[in-house]
């Protein structure tokens, strides 16, 4: 978007917003909401962790220079726009003028620099940022990044709520990692954090919502807080989170199981948020050993699995039966390689069996110790047990399985859930199969598919080569896609507004006295 | 007494050595490292080793073991890979979350198990002793994770007279100790209550037959007096061993409390460190919870000489 077209853009986006109905309609105001959530988090500093439980909360107070929309486009949040030369290589970040940081100070151009240089350092994706060449302020309000070889999917990877590459004021972009003091420039601020209790936040009353936009979009968009305060309260018992809520105590679970939903969608005094789809349940294969290295034993996996009967006995009540390697409203999602997809038939899978490398040996089944993880891999292993396929299942918690998961020995099977890389789109989709990161070893093509994404700049030749990759994940069966699961959130019904996202959003909700 | 007191002291030496060196064995024994609890499935190798570095847990294990008894030793238990700050002070900050569950819970374990163990004894074969002896086998039944929900579902969600969780400082208000401490220390009570009171039952029938009872009795005393005064004391001995066992194993029950109620304590630091492989919080909980323990079995002793002139010989 060149200058001229986001001045357009700016004057249309004013426009609607004097005519908008947020901007001229009187919402109920005040208010205090707890979320109950099920772990604490690590840390409080975006920038160094990659859990779910840490961009919960940091991503109410710490904002982006590019952040996701609703469906995971990029679009500006803390910039006003990028200009990108012509060669792809410049990004020149027109940044947003009258942005505070929750300890009233401005940020500029130097702050952006400082945070973009200590995610370099210290960031938990800090891949993300490997193009970068160099970043330079250029006057107060603009920055501009050079990169070393065009990166079609810099602006993703800018945008990425992964660990967010949040921005910090200069003097705490200065600091280690989690020694900073919690001062961005989020909707919400700071308030206290007692560990292993809770966190709370509240309103940032100097917020400026971003005017370019009319309403609440991802985790861009227009953000206007009507609430007082947010507190993120850690219980890591299912029974006392519904407990908490039924009380009164807490206005919002971040998730319940099946039963509990069923339990609850009856009484009018609660409300069920289906997040569907949340996650991709996958099936790695580890391609550095025998027999999981041979595609015709993976093959011979892939066309035993029913997986229609894993996902319904996995997630009984929220699934999908998907077999696209991002969410199916993504801009990206193809149906290349997907006739193959879900065609369980156990006479195949024999007589594929029969021409692998297979031996009758027990093989290895990893999985961690979370109950639809543990369901998943015994349905594989019943149904494996029919072509002949014996499997040992190790059921590890998950920094163990991690651990063993990320090497090259010590397990064949591995089934997890696999979430926030396809909401961030097919460039992480294909990262963690490039370079052998999750199989194990290089698969050539797919490196071949990767480096050309990277540096397409065309999106339809992009999604040509998406599509071409997901084809090859169905062709060499380089792991198996098993489908998409969500979750239940259940508010009360006086929280109104909300819509479930990939965190829970607290602005532009509202809480009925 | 000091004879004594010093020699009980010294023995406890090897025991901490022991502790020490089983916190340490730690690392060796649980797979997995902190890094997962930062980094999600698609990190690269280089992210997890630039991290594992950056944590300070690639070190060899030699070098962490002369790190960790060079601390230990310099009363420091080193700091938390995840919370940035010193494990000592990350304890001594829940602390008082687990020590208010405990003594509680002690309190109303020893008041109601030694109250209901001397009511069952004198009143030996009445029904009153059945439904103590029952109510008491109950207790020790039932598991404490069930019996907390039962009172959320029913104090919190039902009758809406407690929350369901979270902590008060009774810095803050007493009252609000009181609310949130009530069912967490309740749970954590029954069980040990009729581990107490089956004790306190059998102790005080052995008392209740000896001669020196009769003859207070006799002596036209009260029959308040000669269980309170003569009866009791004498069958302390074992209800004392219990009670220090069951000190020790409120620390452990209260793990399990803190998780059901969402009470920021020590067994939930642990726990949490335990899930995130924070070795530092894991090696110093777990010595700190030993020490805690060998304090409580030396006050034990202690009070076993108090009770028994005979020990201190």
């Amino acid at each position: 978007m060149n200058w001229k077209n986001l001045a357009l853009a700016l004057s249309v986006g004013a426009t609607a917003l004097a005519l908008s109905p947020i901007g001229g309609h009187a919402q109920t105001r005040g208010g205090d909401v707890v979320i109950a959530i099920t772990q604490a988090p690590p840390t409080l500093d975006a920038q160094i962790s990659a859990m779910q439980a840490t961009r919960n909360i940091t991503l109410h107070l710490f904002e982006t220079l590019y952040a996701r929309d609703e469906n995971a486009k990029p679009v500006p949040d803390l910039a006003q726009g990028v200009a990108i030369s012509p060669d792809g290589k410049t990004y020149t970040f027109a940044l947003r003028k009258g942005v505070k940081f929750h300890n009233g100070k401005e940020m500029t151009s130097a702050d952006v620099v400082a945070s973009l240089e200590r995610y370099r350092k210290v960031g938990a994706s800090a891949s993300l940022l490997d193009a970068i060449d160099t970043i330079q302020a250029k006057g107060s309000y603009e920055v501009v990044v050079k990169l070393k070889v065009v990166q079609s999917t810099f602006l993703d990877n800018l945008s990425s709520p992964r660990a967010p590459i949040a921005i910090y004021p200069a003097e705490e972009a200065a600091k280690g990692a989690n020694q900073i003091s919690y001062i961005g420039t989020g909707p919400f601020k700071f308030v206290e954090y007692k560990p292993d209790s809770h966190v709370k936040l509240e309103r940032f009353k100097d917020y400026t919502p971003n005017p370019n936009y009319t309403k609440r979009d991802g985790f861009a968009g227009r953000k206007d807080v009507f609430i007082d305060t947010v507190t993120f309260r850690f219980m890591p018992e299912a029974g006392a989170r519904v407990a908490a809520l039924q009380s009164g105590e807490v206005q919002l679970v971040e998730t319940v199981d099946g039963p509990t939903k069923k339990r609850l969608e009856t009484n009018t005094a609660y409300k069920i948020y289906p997040a569907l789809p949340f996650s991709f349940q996958i099936l790695k294969f580890n391609h550095a050993l025998a027999p999981t290295d041979d595609v015709n034993f993976r093959r011979a996996v892939t066309a035993a699995l029913d997986m229609e009967e894993i996902m319904a006995i996995s997630y009984p009540d929220i699934y999908q039966v998907d077999g696209g390697w991002v969410y199916p409203k993504s801009a990206f999602y193809v149906d290349a390689g997907l006739k193959s997809f879900n065609k369980p038939d156990l006479k195949v899978a024999r007589e594929l069996l029969a021409k692998s490398k297979y031996k009758g040996e027990k093989l290895i089944f990893l999985v961690d110790n979370l109950r639809p993880n543990i369901d998943t891999a015994t349905v594989i292993q019943q149904r494996l047990a029919q072509i002949g396929v014996k499997i040992d299942l190790q059921v590890t918690d998950w920094p163990t399985a991690v651990k063993i998961g990320w090497s090259p020995a010590g397990w064949n099977l591995f089934a997890h859930g696999f979430g926030i890389e396809p909401f961030e789109g097919p460039g992480t989709v294909m990262a963690a199969w490039a370079n052998g990161l999750s199989q194990q070893k290089d698969d050539p093509e797919i490196d071949r598919l990767y480096t050309a994404l990277n540096a397409e700049m065309d999106a339809s030749k992009r999604k040509a080569l998406f599509a071409e990759f997901q084809k090859r994940m169905y062709d060499e069966a380089v792991a198996v896609k098993i489908g998409n699961y969500g979750l239940f959130q259940v508010a009360t019904a006086k929280l109104k507004n909300f819509e479930p996202y990939r965190i829970p959003r607290m602005w532009g909700v509202t809480l009925d006295k | 007494m000091l004879k004594y007191l010093l020699r009980r002291m010294a023995a406890t030496i090897p025991v901490l050595l022991l502790v020490s060196l089983m916190s340490f064995a730690v690392i060796w024994l649980v797979p997995g490292d902190p890094a997962a609890a930062f980094l999600d499935s698609s990190a690269s190798p280089e992210q997890v080793a630039r991290l594992r570095h950056e944590l300070g847990v690639d070190q060899p294990l030699p070098v962490q073991m002369v790190e960790w008894y060079g601390r230990i030793l310099s009363g420091n238990l080193g700091e938390s890979i995840l919370l940035r700050r010193s494990v000592g002070a990350a304890l001594l900050e829940r602390l008082p979350v687990t020590l208010s569950l405990a003594g509680l819970a002690l309190i109303l374990a020893v008041v109601f198990g030694i109250a209901a163990g001397i009511l069952a004894a004198i009143r030996r074969g009445t029904l009153a002793d059945q439904s103590i002896m029952t109510l008491a086998l109950l207790g020790l039944s039932v598991p404490d994770f069930w019996l907390g929900l039962v009172l959320i579902v029913v104090f919190a969600v039902g009758l809406g007279w407690l929350p369901s969780g979270g902590f008060v400082p009774i810095t803050q208000s007493v009252t609000g100790w009181l609310a949130t401490m009530a069912m967490p220390a309740l749970t954590l009570a029954l069980v040990q209550m009729g581990f107490i009171a089956r004790m306190t039952r059998s102790a005080m029938l052995d008392v209740l037959h000896q001669d020196f009872m009769r003859t207070a009795d006799a002596k036209g005393l009260s029959y308040r007096f000669v269980i309170m005064r003569h009866g009791l004391p004498n069958a302390m001995m074992p209800i004392l061993t219990v009670i220090g066992i069951i000190a020790g194993s409120l620390l452990g029950g209260a793990v399990v409390v803190e998780q059901v109620f969402s009470l920021p304590g020590v067994g939930r630091l642990i726990i949490g460190a335990i899930m995130s492989r924070d070795f530092p919080v894991i090696q110093g909980g777990l010595l700190f919870l030993g020490l805690i323990y060998l304090v409580i079995n030396l006050a034990v002793d202690l009070l076993y000489a108090a009770v028994d002139p005979r020990i201190r010989l």
